[in-house]
């Protein structure tokens, strides 16, 4: 786990340890653990409430934090960033609710066409970044400004209207005492993991974050991979829109506004660097499980804005520190 | 016995790297007016010991004295304050600034307002640089504009022109084509009783410049004597700590009478490339020789796509035709030619990958059923390579970041062979790798031309070249200038025609 | 001249910044030819004003891009600053009590940014988020809701005109930029540039990339204090969520005047030009009347024209320079 810049060391003699586990399951499990920890806490604190509702409840209110952040762990797997990420949750959760209009007879339609746009604003970052070599930071800023204005332009003059009672039902909605957003919660996460760890293409991204020199040298296909991991991107942020749109029965074209900076932070937190090449899907949804626990103990707590602000600023930060800290002590 | 304390005095030192020993209970001395090698394998400390002086890396245990006095640089300041100065091995140049600011980094005189006086450190820099015989650098030209061997010169410049007590000089020649340059640097320090130690893979340099030489292995001392007491054998003996009897095996060649070519040039020509035009064909080993910046490096680029051409043509053998690839790395791949590339760390390898999976990325398709991963598949492919190359299993699992320069090379070039080349071009791939690991180069070049490969090879080494291979292509000023073959291929005539001396090109071609 | 310019070229090498005049100089002239205002003592100073806290925060922002990282804190150290000023500018404390108290809370923050980064090395991008969030939950416990007053002489004087003729300001954005070309030619200047290209050969040429991040982050929180100066003479009043659409619009700043979001690259200069073009296209597509949404979707794409047209120069220079070497 030594940083980079580390001077290369004399490698170990005869036959070395092999790390029987993937070293970067150690940051995933104690953010995990962490998280899981508010959580009883959280039970703890509000009495009558008992553990497993409370879990449901975290859980289901983290799905759009878990489903958004994935494709920014991909980007942030590569070196890039996707900033665009609350413009197109909003635009999707507008989207939905514009034109199925209150009434479920649209949705089979309306559902893909939403993920399509959002696929699509991702498919223009990824051309971006990969064909006209736009730094990501600003392909996807410029373009989640841009995108922005084209759904102000849309939603201008337009009265709010209510989002399909289906979408609204499936947030809402149990199958076996099982809230069906967990479900759909615990089906992403395992797809999500294996697409990341399990296959050709996530070894390849691995690969291209690692070493973009080295990925050019051997000829991976750079601009196709960085493309596929936009349009994903583009596609999760869609998919949590649509979820959120459900959620909250109705939608703003703000909406997904302040999920943007939480999945940077969820990806950070769960062990990924900042400069690509490390990380894994499981600490990623680790850390977003824990800033969605983090939101519910302060809630609980009935605390003000301001000090729930501090709090939650307070322990980001102290997530950060208590990982590198790890790291110290592993490197000796 | 000499009354004055020596300028240095390593004090059993030791230094760590959690689980790895970087250095261990290393001792000994260094007087003024010396040149002291420091020789070893890559990975046996040689580095570490250099962080360690120049006050980047803190020792665990242990003491350094200069001239009779405890010496704890706090950092790299404190180190040089002290009279320590250092040529570092990777460069320690800033790309964004000029040559005038990095010369005198890291606090440039500055005029009584705080500002720094451009003009004026520019006028000093200059005179500097000429001082120490380096003209052709302008010391406004940002350092990212200049060559590799012009910011070597100025990385030793900086170390050189503070007078230093003891001066660092960490593999100095690893870009430098003008080593006599250099040489009477070392002597005119030397000459002011500056302390020197030269750290260097190779062994003509030490042989030419220092009395003694100290020599590492796994962070310890194990040698410590006049280099003309030593044999080449006992040195390479105490760097590997086996006996390698015979640097070069002898071995026929694998080129064959009625051979076919594997890949043909024709009059390529580009920006540093002029109308070059050669072919190599299956089973031959065939040299680039030429010193820094005579277009080697663009050559070989351009030839998988990785650098533009403006025009010729480029052909590759493909069951039996010559068919033209289009000019990518990817498709130079699909044609069976493989680069293995100069920069190693950031070009080479895949620092965060296992090793497993930087040699099985190639294959990565073949080991996966409708994308889904087979470990236990891409194992087995892998498993076919790692012995061309005498890749030890047991580092199969580990970071390739953890394996020394030579074991990632043998990865780099496995992966070569995983993807089924049949025409490698290798650009210098023994620099920065030990001698145990050079010889497994040399083998798996050997068993892959035999077995119908072509080989393009570019090494700074000129033994390695005369050795291994038919023919030797010398390039000067961005064109090939001689082809050398037979008896003619010598260390001696390589050189020559390298440096520009006359020789029409079809002269010693025995073809 | 030409020798002088050679110079800054080389200390700053960017085209960008160039591209990033030309683009608010085009700009203006569309302005100015629909508006007959734009030219106006009035025109220019609402230009000004509506450019000053921007162009104060991205200048500020700046030096952290250059020396490598990011930093997401500022619209929290905007945010503080806005509510107190809005509480205790009309106090005992007056103006000036306020701005130095303001000046340090911006220090203290961007001390602790930089210790967190520079320090403890703990990825910028993330652990600025973590300050800005405690940042702006402070300011909601000072001022829970809107309001608060700012002292009216402070309102008054900054947002209008010098001797009735130059607007208050653009003598600022000037200061700024002075401080600016002054810092660049400083030790720590250079070695911002150093750090941000290199942060391991800036160590072994003796610098220390802790100090120089950790001043870069404290340099600009005072930076992003002074804006929230700025912003609460403009408004007169304290809002603690004031700043929150700012901070994209900062990062807009920094890339459109041709400043490297990898670091080593670019300088204060382009960014308060890129602040500028943000303005006043704003102004220009209002006076041509364009639905304001216009506003969100040029910026973007202004944003992705300056870098391609920075890129394009930045290499012709480069070829240009190698060409005489």
């Amino acid at each position: 786990m030594a940083p980079p810049g580390v001077p290369t060391m004399a490698e170990p003699a005869g036959r070395a340890r092999a790390p029987r586990i993937n070293p970067e399951l150690l940051p995933a499990a104690v953010v995990l653990a962490c998280a899981v920890l508010l959580i009883v806490a959280s039970t703890l604190l509000n009495p009558g409430s008992s553990f497993v509702p409370q879990l449901d409840a975290v859980l289901v209110t983290s799905i759009f934090l878990v489903v958004a952040s994935f494709g920014q762990g991909l980007t942030i797997l590569l070196g890039g960033i996707d900033l665009s990420i609350g413009v197109v949750v909003g635009l999707a959760a507008i989207m939905v609710s514009t034109l199925t209009n209150g009434s479920n007879a649209a949705i089979l339609w309306v559902v893909p066409a939403t993920l399509g746009f959002a696929a699509f604003i991702g498919l223009v970052n990824g051309l971006g970044v990969a064909l006209a070599r736009v730094p990501p930071f600003i392909m996807t800023l410029a373009s989640g400004i841009s995108f922005y204005g084209v759904g102000l332009a849309f939603t201008t003059g337009l009265a709010q209207r209510p989002v399909a009672p289906g979408l609204v039902a499936l947030m809402n909605a149990r199958v076996a005492g099982v809230p069906i957003p967990v479900l759909i919660l615990l089906g992403f996460v395992i797809i999500a993991t294996i697409f990341q760890n399990g296959t050709s293409d996530g070894r390849k991204l691995y690969a291209l974050g690692s070493s973009p020199g080295a990925a050019r040298v051997l000829g991976l296909p750079i601009a196709g991979l960085n493309i596929l991991v936009y349009t994903l991107s583009g596609l999760c942020a869609g998919i949590s829109g649509i979820l959120l749109a459900g959620y909250s029965s109705a939608a703003t074209i703000d909406i997904g506004d302040p999920l943007l900076l939480p999945t940077i932070a969820a990806v950070v937190i769960g062990g990924a660097r900042v400069v690509g090449g490390r990380g894994i899907y499981l600490g990623t949804f680790a850390g977003a499980l824990f800033l969605s626990a983090l939101e519910t103990i302060i809630t609980v707590l009935n605390l003000s804005q301001g000090v729930r602000d501090i709090i939650e600023g307070a322990i980001i930060v102290f997530a950060l520190l208590l990982q590198s800290e790890r790291w110290r002590v592993a490197r000796g | 016995m000499n009354s004055t304390p020596p300028v240095l005095e390593v004090r059993g030192i030791s230094k760590h790297y959690g689980a790895t020993v970087a250095l261990r209970d290393v001792s000994f001395v260094l007087n003024a007016g010396e040149v002291c090698g420091l020789l070893g394998e890559n990975g046996a400390g040689k580095s570490t010991l250099v962080k360690t002086l120049s006050g980047v890396e803190v020792p665990d245990t242990g003491a350094l004295f200069l001239a009779g006095s405890e010496y704890r640089p706090r950092d790299r300041n404190d180190a040089r304050r002290q009279g320590v100065a250092t040529a570092f091995q990777e460069l320690s140049l800033v790309s964004t600034l000029s040559v005038a600011v990095n010369l005198f980094l890291p606090d440039p005189a500055v005029n009584r307002a705080g500002l720094v006086a451009m003009r004026q450190l520019e006028r000093q820099a200059a005179r500097i640089l000429a001082a120490h015989g380096v003209s052709e650098i302008d010391p406004a030209a940002l350092v990212g504009d200049l060559a590799l061997g012009q910011r070597q010169r100025l990385e030793i410049v900086r170390a050189m022109f503070r007078r230093p007590r003891l001066l660092l000089l960490d593999e100095p020649t690893a870009a430098l084509s003008d080593r006599d340059w250099l040489f009477d640097l070392v002597g005119n320090r030397l000459a002011e009783g500056t302390a020197i130690l030269y750290i260097s893979h190779k062994l003509d340099e030490i042989r030419r410049l220092c009395r003694r030489s100290v020599i590492l292995r796994n962070g310890q001392k194990v040698l410590d004597r006049p280099v003309a007491e030593m044999s080449d054998d006992e040195i390479f003996r105490s760097m590997a700590g086996r006996s390698v009897v015979e640097r070069f095996v002898a071995a026929p060649s694998a080129l064959r009478a009625d051979a076919q070519p594997a890949l043909r040039a024709s009059h390529l020509s580009s920006d540093g490339l002029e109308d070059i035009s050669f072919t190599l064909m299956a089973g031959e080993i065939l040299g680039v020789a030429g010193l820094e910046g005579q277009g080697q490096a663009r050559l070989f680029r351009s030839l998988v796509g990785l650098y533009p051409l403006r025009s010729g043509r480029i052909e590759v053998a493909s069951d039996g035709r010559m068919v033209r690839p289009q000019r990518s790395p990817r498709a130079a791949r699909a044609a069976g030619v493989v680069l293995v590339p100069e920069e190693r760390k950031t070009e080479g390898i895949f620092k965060d990958l296992t090793t497993i999976a930087n040699v099985s990325l190639p294959a990565i398709d073949h080991a996966s059923k409708l994308h889904f991963l087979s470990r236990r598949r891409e194992r087995a492919l892998v498993g076919q390579v790692i012995g061309d190359v005498d890749l030890p299993e047991h580092f199969l699992p580990l970071s390739i970041a953890a394996l020394s320069g030579g074991n990632q090379q043998k990865a780099v070039l496995g992966r070569a062979l995983m993807a089924r080349a049949r025409c490698l071009l290798l650009f210098d791939p023994t620099r920065g790798v030990d001698v145990g690991a050079k010889q497994s180069i040399y083998r798996m070049m050997r068993a892959f031309v035999g077995g119908g490969g072509a080989i393009l090879f570019y090494s700074t080494e000129l033994d390695e070249l005369v050795h291994l291979c038919d023919r030797c292509l010398v390039l000067y000023g961005n064109r090939i200038v001689g082809e050398l073959q037979g008896p003619a291929l010598s260390q001696e005539l390589v050189l020559s025609v390298a440096a520009g001396h006359g020789l029409e090109r079809a002269a010693v071609s025995g073809r | 001249m030409s020798a002088a310019l050679r110079r800054l070229g080389r200390l700053h090498p960017t085209g960008g910044a160039v591209v990033a005049v030309v683009i608010f100089l085009a700009l203006y002239a569309i302005y100015a030819a629909s508006e007959a205002d734009a030219t106006s003592v009035f025109g220019l100073t609402n230009l000004f004003n509506n450019t000053v806290v921007l162009a104060i925060a991205s200048a500020g922002l700046t030096l952290v891009v250059l020396a490598g990282e990011f930093d997401l804190s500022p619209i929290g150290v905007i945010a503080i600053a806005n509510v107190v000023m809005a509480t205790t500018s009309v106090g005992t404390l007056g103006w000036f009590g306020a701005l130095i108290l303001v000046l340090v809370i911006g220090a203290a923050v961007g001390l602790l940014n930089g210790w967190l980064v520079a320090t403890l090395r703990l990825q910028s991008l993330a652990v600025t988020i973590g300050t800005m969030i405690a940042c702006e939950g402070a300011a909601l416990l000072l001022l829970p809701a809107p309001g608060g007053a700012v002292n009216q002489a402070i309102v008054d004087a900054l947002t209008g005109e010098v001797l009735e003729v130059v607007p208050v300001a653009l003598v600022i954005i000037a200061g700024v930029l002075l401080v600016w070309l002054v810092l660049a030619r400083t030790r720590l200047g250079i070695a911002l540039y150093a750090v941000g290209t290199d942060a391991m050969a800036a160590r072994l040429s003796g610098l220390s990339a802790e100090r120089t991040k950790l001043l870069a982050f404290v340099l600009a929180g005072v930076a992003y204090a002074f804006a929230g100066f700025m912003l609460s003479c403009q408004t007169g009043s304290g809002d603690p969520r004031a700043s929150d659409t700012l901070l994209l619009y900062m990062y807009a700043s920094v890339a459109i005047g041709g400043t490297s979001l990898i670091g080593g690259r670019g300088g204060v200069f382009g960014t308060l030009f890129g602040a500028g073009i943000l303005s006043v296209m704003q102004k220009m597509l209002f006076a041509l009347g364009a639905a304001s949404f216009y506003t969100s979707i040029f910026s973007g794409i202004i944003m992705l024209v300056a870098i391609f047209i920075g890129n394009a120069s930045e290499l012709l220079a480069r070829v240009r320079r190698q060409r005489v070497a």
